[in-house]
C-alpha cells in the first residue's frame, strides 16, 4: 500500500536483510565482547588492558566493526519503530535526520578514541 | 485526528489484549533493542576518556568497577541476551524453516538466556579483584 503514494520509494528489502545479517555478525561479537570484559574485573577496566589488546590492528578492526555494526543495526531499528506509525512528512524526515546524525556523530567518535592508541 | 484516541484510554486498550507469547517476544524485542541502542551511544561517549590516557580512563573506571555498576551492566546482559537469542529465532524463523517452531524455539531463547545469564552472573561476582576497587592506582 505505501507504494501507492511513494512512487520512487523501494521495498526496504536491502535494509531488511542487512538488519539480519547486521544482527548475526552483533551476536556473535557482542557476547563475545561481553565474555572478554568481564571473565576479570581488570580485563575491561584497566586502561593497560585495553591498551595490550590495541595493539592487534585486527582486534582494533573488529572493534571499528563492531561500532559500525551496531550503530547502523540499532539505529535502522529504530528507524523501523517510527515506521509503524503515521507521522506528518516533517516529523519523519526530521527523525530520520536525527538517527543519521547519531549515527554519524557516534560512529565517529568512537572510531576516533579507537583510533587514537 | 482525535477520533484515533480511544474513549477509555490507550492504557485499557492496551491490557485488553490476549497476551501471547509472541506478543511478548516482539514488544519485548523492541523494548530492548531501544535500551540497547541507547546504551551504545552512552557507551560509546563514556569511552572517550580513552584518548585522554591513563590517568582519565582509570579515574573513570573506579566507578565502573563499584558494584552497583557491575549489577548494571549484569541487568545490561539481560536485555542483551534476550534482543539477540530472540534475534536468532527471528532470523532462523525467516531465513530457515524456524516457522514450524517457533513457540518451542521461544521456549529455548528463554532457558537458554536464563542460563548465560546467571552463568555470567557467577563470572562477574566471584572475581576476587571485585572486593578490591581500591586496588586500581
Amino acid at each position: 500500500m505505501s507504494s501507492k503514494y511513494y512512487g520512487s520509494r523501494g521495498s526496504g528489502a536491502p535494509a531488511w536483510y542487512l538488519q539480519r545479517v547486521s544482527g548475526v555478525a552483533l551476536f556473535v561479537v557482542a557476547i563475545g565482547h561481553y565474555i572478554l570484559m568481564h571473565y576479570h574485573l581488570d580485563s575491561g577496566h584497566t586502561y593497560d588492558a585495553v591498551l595490550a589488546r590495541m595493539q592487534n590492528p585486527l582486534y582494533k578492526a573488529l572493534q571499528i566493526s563492531f561500532v559500525v555494526l551496531g550503530l547502523y543495526h540499532g539505529l535502522s531499528g529504530t528507524w523501523n519503530i517510527f515506521r509503524d506509525y503515521r507521522m506528518p512528512a516533517w516529523m519523519s524526515w526530521s527523525i530520520l535526520g536525527l538517527l543519521y546524525l547519531a549515527g554519524i556523530t557516534f560512529g565517529s567518535l568512537g572510531i576516533a578514541t579507537i583510533l587514537s592508541f | 485526528m482525535s477520533s484515533n484516541y480511544p474513549a477509555g484510554g490507550w492504557a485499557k486498550v492496551l491490557l485488553a489484549y490476549h497476551k501471547f507469547s509472541g506478543s511478548w517476544a516482539w514488544v519485548l524485542h523492541r523494548i530492548t533493542g531501544l535500551v540497547l541502542t541507547g546504551y551504545i551511544m552512552l557507551h560509546i561517549f563514556a569511552l572517550m576518556s580513552l584518548q585522554k590516557g591513563k590517568e582519565a580512563f582509570d579515574s573513570e573506571m573506579l566507578l565502573f568497577r563499584t558494584p552497583l555498576f557491575l549489577f548494571l551492566e549484569w541487568f545490561l546482559f539481560a536485555f542483551l541476551l534476550f534482543h539477540a537469542l530472540n534475534g536468532i529465532r527471528i532470523v532462523l524463523v525467516d531465513l530457515a524453516e524456524g516457522a514450524r517452531y517457533h513457540k518451542k524455539l521461544y521456549y529455548a531463547v528463554i532457558i537458554l538466556g536464563l542460563i548465560l545469564f546467571f552463568g555470567m552472573g557467577y563470572i562477574m561476582f566471584t572475581q576476587d579483584t571485585l572486593h578490591s576497587v581500591a586496588a586500581v592506582k
